[in-house]
C-alpha cells in the first residue's frame, strides 16, 4: 500500500522532471543554437570578446604563476634546512639600518662557539664574499665572485664536484693558495683543457686550481656559476678582507628548525655578550624570508595586472549583454508566441540564459586554447618562465561562463518579465 | 458551461490617465458555441479578447474557465491554462519564421514536455485536419497567406484545447482566402469546437450562431449573429 503510494509520488516526480527537461532544457538549448547559428559573424564577434578576455587572463596568471614557482625552485636550492646567521636581516632592515650598520662583526670565535653548542646543526660553514678578477693565460673575468669559505660549505652551499677536490682543513688552516672554479669560470678559462692543477691569477695573486663545480644555475640576479671558493683565511690574509662572517648553518632536519633557530639565537647572545636588555644584535634568517620579500614587491603588481585581465573579460561580458539585449529586442514577438503558447517564464530566462552560456562558454574555450599557447611562447622567447596548472584552465573557463551567466541575466529577465500582449503587438 | 465572466474590469493606467477598457462585462458561454465579439477598435474588445485567452488579468470581477477560477492563478498556472485550455489564433498569424510548419504546430506540445515522436505525430494529423499534410516541411515564408493561417489553426487545435480564440483571423487575407477560412472555422464548429472570434467586420458576425457587441468597455446588444451585426451601430458616446 504505502510502497504503491511511493512509487506514485516517485514516478510523479521524475515525470515532471521529464517534462521540464524536455519542455525547458532541451527547448531552451534548441533555441539558444539555433539563434547563434542565425547570427554567426555577431556570435563570432561576442565569442571572440570572451576569448580575448579569457587569453589574457590566463596569460598573465600563467605567467605569474611561471615565475612564483621559479622563484621557489630556486628557493629550494637554498637548502629547506638551512638557516642563515648574519649581521644583518636578509631584504629591506626597515628603520634600523643606522643600528645595524655599527653591530659588532660575527667572528670566528662566534662561529666556534655555534660549532661546538649547537645541537640541532649539522654542519656550519662561514661566508665571506668579495669581488675580484680571475685570470688565465691573458684571459680575464673580471667581477668574479669570491667566496671565502670552509670544507664545510660543499654540504650546506648545494654544490657538486665536477673535477678534483674541494677544500679540505689544511687548505684554510695553512692558508693555501688553492682555488675551486665554478661551471662558467672553468669553462671559460679553460674551453679545452683540464683545470685541475693549473695557476690561475686572482687579482695578481697566483692560486693553484685543486677542482671545479657542476653547474648550479641562476638565484635570482646571481649567477653562482660565476664564481670561485677559496679558503677563508687565504682570503682574509691575500685581501684583508675582515669584513663580518655569515654562518650557513645545516639543521638536522625541517622539524628543528624553529629549535635551531632559538638555539643559535642563545648561543649567539652569550658569545657576542649582548646585554640581556638590548635586541638581538644580529640576525637568524631562513630562504623563507626571501620569499616573503618577494611576495610583497611583487603581489601588488601581480594584482594590478590581474585586475586587467578581468576588465578585459568584464568587458566580453558586456558585450555579451548587449548582443543579448538586441536578441531579445530582436525576438519580442517570438517570445510573445511562445508565452501565449504556454511557455513558462523560467523556460525564456532558461532559453537565454543557454544563449550566453554558450557563447561564453565557447568563448571561455577558445580563449583558454589561445591564453595557453601565449603563456607557452612566452616562455620559449623570453626569459619569463609560465606554466599553467589545472585550477587556473578551470578558473579561466568558468570565470567566463560566470561572466556569460551573469551579464545574461538581465537580458534574460528582461525578456521574461515582457507583457504577453505587448510583446505579441510588437513590430 | 465553459466561460462565465462576471463584472470584468480592466482599467489601463496611461500618462497618469486611466483608460476604462472593459466596464463591467458579464456573459457565458457554453461549451460547442461559435461566438463573435464584435466592436469597432477603441471598443475594449482586444482586451476582453486578451483577458479571454488569460494573457491579461483583469482589475475587478471573476473569469471561470472550464471550471477554474482564473484571477486565482500564478503565472506558471496561466501559462499552463493557456497552453491546456486555449489554441489562439491571430491576425498575423504570429508563426516563428525560422521553424517549419510541423515545427510551429508542436510548439505547444514542446511546452508540454510531450515525447518528439508523440508530438510529431500530433502535428501531422492536426496539420491533416487543415488539409496542408503536404506542406509539413515549408516554412512559414514558403507558404501563402491563407496556408500560413491554416498552420496557425493547426497549432490552435493540436493541443485540443476546450476553447479556440481568434482575433480578426481573415483581417490580413483577401476576401477569397478569408472565406476559406471562415468555412473551416463552420467546419471546427460542426465538429463540436468551442470558437470566440473577436472581428470588427459586420459581415463575418453575422456568420456566427450568436454575437456580443462591445462599445466602450460595454455589452451593448448580445443575440444571434445576423441581428447583433447588422442593427444600427449606436454612435460614439463622447466623454465619459
Amino acid at each position: 500500500m504505502i510502497e504503491a503510494i511511493v512509487l506514485k509520488i516517485a514516478r510523479f516526480a521524475l515525470g515532471s522532471l521529464w517534462v521540464t527537461i524536455r519542455a525547458d532544457v532541451l527547448e531552451g538549448a534548441k533555441i539558444a543554437l539555433r539563434s547563434l547559428g542565425a547570427n554567426r559573424l555577431r556570435t563570432l564577434l561576442t565569442t571572440g570578446g570572451i576569448a580575448i578576455g579569457v587569453a589574457t587572463l590566463l596569460a598573465i596568471l600563467g605567467i605569474i604563476q611561471g615565475l612564483n614557482e621559479s622563484f621557489e625552485r630556486q628557493l629550494a636550492t637554498m637548502g629547506t634546512t638551512s638557516l642563515y646567521v648574519s649581521k644583518r636581516r636578509f631584504g629591506p632592515t626597515g628603520d634600523d639600518w643606522q643600528e645595524a650598520r655599527i653591530r659588532k662583526d660575527i667572528d670566528l670565535a662566534q662561529m666556534e662557539a655555534v660549532r661546538n653548542e649547537c645541537t640541532y646543526c649539522e654542519v656550519v660553514a662561514p661566508n665571506i664574499w668579495y669581488q675580484a678578477d680571475v685570470s688565465f693565460l691573458g684571459n680575464t673575468i673580471s667581477g668574479v665572485q669570491l667566496i671565502g669559505t670552509t670544507e664545510e660549505y660543499i654540504e650546506v652551499g648545494g654544490y657538486k664536484m665536477a673535477r678534483g677536490r674541494f677544500l679540505n682543513y689544511s687548505d684554510d688552516a695553512d692558508r693555501k693558495a688553492v682555488v675551486v672554479l665554478a661551471a662558467d669560470i672553468a669553462e671559460s678559462l679553460f674551453p679545452s683543457s683540464d683545470p685541475v692543477g693549473a695557476t690561475v691569477r686572482i687579482d695578481d695573486h697566483p692560486f693553484r686550481v685543486i677542482g671545479t663545480l657542476e653547474r648550479r644555475g641562476k638565484m635570482l640576479d646571481m649567477n653562482r656559476d660565476k664564481a670561485v671558493v677559496l679558503p677563508l683565511r687565504t682570503m682574509r690574509g691575500s685581501w684583508g678582507v675582515f669584513r663580518s662572517l655569515t654562518l650557513i648553518v645545516g639543521v638536522d632536519s625541517a622539524e628543528n628548525m624553529d629549535r635551531a633557530s632559538d638555539q643559535l639565537t642563545g648561543i649567539m647572545r652569550r658569545a657576542r655578550k649582548t646585554p640581556a636588555d638590548r635586541p638581538d644584535d644580529f640576525a637568524i634568517n631562513r630562504p623563507e624570508q626571501l620569499l616573503d620579500l618577494y611576495e610583497k614587491l611583487t603581489g601588488g603588481l601581480y594584482m594590478v595586472i590581474t585586475g586587467i585581465g578581468l576588465i578585459t573579460l568584464i568587458v566580453g561580458g558586456i558585450g555579451i549583454m548587449n548582443i543579448m539585449l538586441v536578441s531579445v529586442r530582436e525576438r519580442t514577438r517570438e517570445i510573445g508566441v511562445r508565452r501565449a503558447l504556454g511557455a513558462r517564464k523560467r523556460t525564456i530566462v532558461l532559453q537565454f540564459l543557454m544563449e550566453a552560456a554558450t557563447v561564453s562558454g565557447v568563448g571561455g574555450a577558445i580563449g583558454t586554447a589561445v591564453g595557453l599557447s601565449a603563456a607557452k611562447i612566452v616562455s620559449l622567447i623570453t626569459p619569463l618562465a609560465a606554466t599553467v596548472q589545472i585550477g587556473t584552465i578551470l578558473f579561466g573557463v568558468s570565470f567566463a561562463a560566470a561572466v556569460g551567466l551573469l551579464f545574461g541575466i538581465w537580458p534574460a529577465a528582461r525578456a521574461a518579465n515582457l507583457d504577453p500582449v505587448e510583446a505579441l503587438r510588437y513590430e | 458551461m465553459l466561460i462565465s465572466l462576471e463584472g470584468i474590469t480592466r482599467h489601463f493606467v496611461v500618462g497618469g490617465e486611466t483608460v476604462r477598457a472593459l466596464q463591467g462585462v458579464s456573459f457565458s458561454v457554453e461549451k460547442g458555441e461559435w461566438v463573435a465579439i464584435v466592436g469597432q477598435s477603441g471598443s475594449g474588445k482586444s482586451t476582453l479578447m486578451n483577458v479571454l485567452g488569460c494573457l491579461d488579468t483583469p482589475t475587478a470581477g471573476r473569469y471561470t474557465l472550464n471550471g477554474q477560477d482564473v484571477q486565482t492563478l500564478d503565472d506558471d498556472a496561466l501559462a499552463q491554462i493557456r497552453n491546456k485550455e486555449i489554441g489562439f489564433i491571430f491576425q498575423t498569424f504570429q508563426l516563428l519564421p525560422r521553424e517549419t510548419a510541423l515545427s510551429n504546430v508542436e510548439l505547444p506540445l514542446v511546452y508540454r514536455g510531450m515525447r518528439p515522436k508523440e508530438r510529431r505525430e500530433r502535428a501531422r494529423r492536426a496539420l491533416d485536419q487543415v488539409q496542408l499534410s503536404n506542406r509539413t516541411h515549408h516554412r512559414p515564408n514558403e507558404l501563402s497567406g491563407g496556408q500560413r493561417q491554416r498552420v496557425a489553426i493547426a497549432r490552435a487545435l493540436v493541443t485540443e484545447p476546450s476553447l479556440l480564440l481568434a482575433d480578426e483571423p481573415t483581417g490580413n487575407l483577401d476576401s477569397s482566402t478569408g472565406e476559406e477560412i471562415i468555412r473551416l472555422f463552420e467546419q471546427l464548429h460542426r465538429a463540436g469546437h468551442t470558437i470566440c472570434l473577436v472581428t470588427h467586420e459586420p459581415k463575418l458576425a453575422a456568420r456566427c450562431p450568436r454575437a456580443i457587441r462591445i462599445s466602450d468597455g460595454r455589452i451593448v446588444a448580445d443575440g444571434p449573429g445576423p441581428q447583433v451585426a447588422l442593427e444600427q451601430q449606436p454612435l460614439p458616446r463622447v466623454g465619459s
